[in-house]
C-alpha cells in the first residue's frame, strides 16, 4: 500500500471521528 | 503507521478539526426552528394589551359566532406542529388543542416516548403552554411569547 494511501486514509478517519464526536455533541440531543 | 501518524499529527488534527466543524454546521442548522422566547422582555405591554382586549366588546357579538375551536385541524394550530405529527398525533388519540392543554408531565413523558424522531418536540416547542393560550383565546399573551398566529 503506497505512503500516500495511508495517509488519505488516516485523514478520512481523522474527519469521520470529528464528525461522529459533532454527531454525539449536537445532533443527539436535537 | 505510527511513523505515519507522528510525522503527519498536524494533518489528522486539522481532518479531526474540519470534521467538528461540518458535524456543528449540519446539526445546529437543523435545530434551528426552536421556539424563541424573550424571558427578559418587560410583561407591561403585554399587560396593556391583555387590558385592551378584555375592554373590547367581544368578537361573538360583533358579529357571526366564529367556528368552533376544536375541528379536525386544531392541532395545526401549534406551532411545531405539521402534517406528520398531526397523523401520528390522531392515531395515538389526540385530536384536540384542549386535550394537549391538559397534558402532565406522565402524559407528556407517554406521548412523547410515542413521537419517534419528533421525540422532545413537545418540551422544545412548549405545546402544553401553547395550546392553554389557544384554548383560552389569549391571543395577545400567544403572540407575546410565541409569535404571530
Amino acid at each position: 500500500m503506497p505512503i500516500w494511501l495511508e495517509l488519505l486514509v488516516l485523514l478520512l478517519v481523522a474527519y469521520a471521528a470529528g464528525i461522529g464526536i459533532g454527531w454525539a455533541i449536537w445532533g443527539r440531543a436535537g | 503507521m505510527m511513523q505515519l501518524i507522528e510525522a503527519n499529527w498536524p494533518l489528522l488534527v486539522l481532518a479531526l478539526a474540519i470534521g467538528l466543524l461540518v458535524a456543528w454546521w449540519v446539526f445546529s442548522a437543523s435545530r434551528r426552528t426552536q421556539v424563541l422566547r424573550d424571558e427578559t422582555a418587560d410583561s407591561g405591554e403585554a399587560a396593556r394589551r391583555n387590558h385592551a382586549l378584555i375592554d373590547a366588546p367581544p368578537v361573538a357579538a360583533q358579529g357571526e359566532a366564529p367556528p368552533p375551536a376544536s375541528d379536525a385541524s386544531d392541532l395545526a394550530r401549534i406551532k411545531g406542529v405539521g402534517p406528520k405529527l398531526i397523523a401520528q398525533l390522531h392515531e395515538l388519540g389526540v385530536t384536540r388543542i384542549a386535550q394537549v392543554a391538559q397534558w402532565d408531565a406522565a402524559e407528556i413523558a407517554r406521548i412523547d416516548a410515542q413521537l419517534g424522531r419528533f421525540a422532545g418536540r413537545i418540551e422544545r416547542d412548549d405545546w402544553v403552554g401553547q395550546a392553554r393560550l389557544l384554548e383560552t383565546g389569549d391571543t395577545a399573551g400567544f403572540e407575546d411569547q410565541f409569535g404571530k398566529l
